[in-house]
């Protein structure tokens, strides 16, 4: 009788721990809601992509709660601030898996933070999706659960110094990329097309992140004869640049990147942002697929989240509705397992702000299309050229 | 010729934004005896209140000249009131961190209060572009250089022949003293943090009319404590002048060397005159009775 129930026990204990894992619920999930968790810069400069990114998650989730949730649960949406210091965002991600218990996560911070927590996610096991800073990093090698929508930095400044290229035979070049990842990433695509093409670059600066006057930089600038000009800031940079060579009554071809990319930009540059060039892989407001995104926002966000909205939110928005869409594919009972399943599943899942999306065996990058948008500074817009 | 004509001149716009934060600076330590980590981000607030008053009650010149003063004025009252007074007596390594757990409150307001976006303060002056000898300048470069000027003056008569300037500078020396001769103490903090803000002020309403605002404009506290050090961190015209120098020092090498040489010129050049004169170019030798 003893060996009996001694079996009996060794049989249910064995199929405990068979089933466990897969039949145990994750976490972050009940039976009426689902966590989603992010990280992100809500506070200090980079908080203009932060903030914006994580609106776009907000109009996503919202959209999705005003649709009946995902199979009857009400998404709830975790956001933590980490102010863009990386030891801060490695304690955000802990909290948000460990304390909050998310069921998934979205966004996380920039590009040097993201690369810092992939480690944290990987060994968690977490559903991630990235939208923020895609960089090669995160998806080489590819992490069973961790999904980047984007495009490379290194793509992007190809794809525009290539339109730059072509449009502007035998011209000089002048560039300058900030003291970071970011700016070698710039310059790395940069060097690939002036080999390939053969460019005279006849000015090459390197500034250090978070300056702000470039009155000499952008004398030199001129001082080289540059005619075509790669100005490698993010935000203010950029806009300091442009009026440094407004004053010096230069005007180089000019190309930015999309972390610049962003409306509020074209008003500060005035007249000498005029025709800017832009490379991007989510569509401009002025487009009918941007405004059609407007409309849509209003009524999920408030006003001043409304007035936060930038190019980031249409990444956040588009990485969210892929998140969702494949927890949502998993039917009644999601699990990690099966989200990460559905998400590896993604093919050519339409947002409506960029390139349909897809996913992979293997492939965690989305890798979207690219389009070059010249500035129109009468309408505070970017239009696409391409 | 005429490149470093044109260095030289922008170097010396962006160094007296420097110099006046770094008046700033001075105007507290030579008062309280305190470094102020939080002046860039009083320099910051200030450019923001008056973006606010440009935006939300008129873009005329004097209401937002006064109103920003006004605004300085009261934050400086209010840090040192709420803030500061209570940390008399303390020691000052505590104070210190107290000025620096106040920058970060003040710049994350930034977010809090405003937005993360970079902004135009735009009160019809400062923003034209003007050329002077094939040279151009926008005028807010031209007027931030008169005005640290004329402010290096009126300080100058200030700490001379003004009954306050004297009683400021006698509780600098010695407080005890100043005490016992019937000068406030608490008044003369209060009156320094006050000056202090207007004058940081001044700078980051400058800086913003040649650039723009944004969050990031804090990290002028950053570029003008080194000016402070070179003037003499006790030496309020000193530390004004020194701004210049590092101004200039920091497009020279931006233009002849490399841009990333200008960011670490400023900071190059005072290890070394710190090396021969620790006090600071224009500061006082500080002699104690051991």
């Amino acid at each position: 009788m003893i060996r009996h129930l001694a079996a009996a026990a060794l049989l249910l204990s064995t199929a405990c721990l068979a089933i466990g894992p897969a039949a145990a619920a994750d976490p972050g999930i009940t039976d009426t809601e689902i966590l989603i968790g992010d990280v992100e810069p809500l506070t200090g400069p980079p908080a203009l992509l932060g903030v914006a990114a994580s609106i776009g998650h907000k109009i996503a989730i919202a959209e999705a709660n005003a649709a009946g949730g995902i199979n009857g649960r009400k998404i709830k949406y975790v956001l933590e601030d980490d102010g863009y210091v990386t030891a801060r965002t490695i304690q955000g991600v802990k909290k948000v898996i460990d304390v909050d218990k998310a069921f998934a996560m979205i966004g996380i911070s920039g590009s040097g933070q993201s690369i810092a927590v992939m480690p944290l996610l990987e060994k968690s096991g977490i559903p991630t999706v990235i939208d923020v800073g895609p960089v090669k990093p995160l998806w080489e090698p590819p992490r069973k659960n961790v999904f980047v929508v984007g495009q490379s930095y290194e793509e992007g400044i190809v794809d525009l110094v290539n339109f730059l290229a072509d449009k502007n035979p035998g011209k000089k070049w002048g560039l300058i990329t900030q003291d970071d990842d970011y700016g070698v990433a710039v310059h790395d695509g940069f060097d690939s097309v002036v080999k390939a093409k053969k460019l005279n670059v006849v000015y090459s600066g390197n500034y250090k992140k978070g300056q702000q006057d470039f009155s000499s930089d952008m004398l030199q600038l001129k001082e080289s004869g540059a005619e075509v000009f790669l100005a490698g800031g993010i935000i203010a940079e950029n806009i300091a640049m442009m009026k440094e060579i407004e004053k010096l009554g230069i005007k180089p071809v000019t190309g930015i990147f999309w972390p610049g990319r962003v409306e509020p930009v074209l008003k500060l540059m005035g007249p000498a942002g005029d025709g800017i060039y832009a490379v991007d892989y989510v569509e401009p407001f002025a487009g009918a697929a941007g405004k059609a995104f407007l409309e849509k926002a209003k009524p999920l966000v408030s006003e001043a989240e409304f007035k936060g909205i930038n190019r980031y939110t249409m990444t956040g928005y588009a990485a969210a509705r892929v998140l969702i869409a494949a927890i949502e594919r998993c039917g009644k009972q999601p699990t990690w397992a099966c989200t990460i399943s559905e998400l590896e599943k993604t093919r050519n899942v339409e947002t409506g702000v960029m390139a349909p999306i897809s996913f992979g065996p293997g492939v965690r990058f989305s890798n979207q299309k690219l389009q070059i948008m010249q500035a129109d500074t009468a309408t505070l817009s970017f239009k696409p050229v391409n | 010729m005429q490149y470093l004509i044109q260095l030289l001149i922008s170097g010396l716009a962006i160094g007296a934004i420097y110099g006046l934060i770094a008046m700033g600076f001075a105007v507290i330590y030579k008062s309280t005896g305190l470094v102020n980590f939080a002046q860039g981000e009083m320099t910051m607030i200030t450019a923001y209140i008056a973006w606010t008053i440009s935006t939300t009650v008129s873009g005329n010149v004097f209401i937002v000249a006064i109103g920003a003063i006004l605004a300085a004025v009261v934050l400086g009252l209010v840090i040192e009131r709420l803030v500061m007074r209570p940390m008399l007596g303390e020691p000052v390594f505590a104070t210190v961190m107290v000025t620096i757990g106040l920058a970060v409150i003040l710049r994350s307001a930034i977010n809090f209060v405003w937005d993360a976006y970079p902004h135009a303060l735009d009160i019809g002056m400062g923003r034209g572009i003007v050329h002077l000898g094939g040279i151009g300048l926008r005028t807010g470069q031209i007027a931030v250089i008169v005005t640290l000027l004329a402010l290096l003056a009126a300080i100058w008569a200030f700490f001379r022949y003004s009954k306050v300037g004297v009683a400021m500078r006698a509780v600098a020396s010695d407080d005890r003293t100043a005490l016992l001769m019937g000068i406030s103490a608490t008044k003369v903090h209060a009156l320094a943090w006050a000056a202090s803000s207007v004058i940081a002020g001044i700078g980051g309403v400058f800086f913003a009319l040649s650039y723009d605002l944004s969050p990031a404009m804090f990290q002028l506290g950053l570029k003008a404590f080194p000016a402070t050090i070179l003037g003499g961190l006790d030496a309020v015209l000193g530390s004004g002048l020194g701004g210049l120098l590092i101004g200039i020092t920091e497009s020279l090498a931006g233009g002849y060397l490399s841009s990333g040489m200008k960011e670490v010129a400023g900071f190059a050049m005072i290890i070394v005159v710190l090396m021969v004169r620790p006090f600071g170019i224009f500061g006082e030798r500080d002699i104690e009775r051991v």
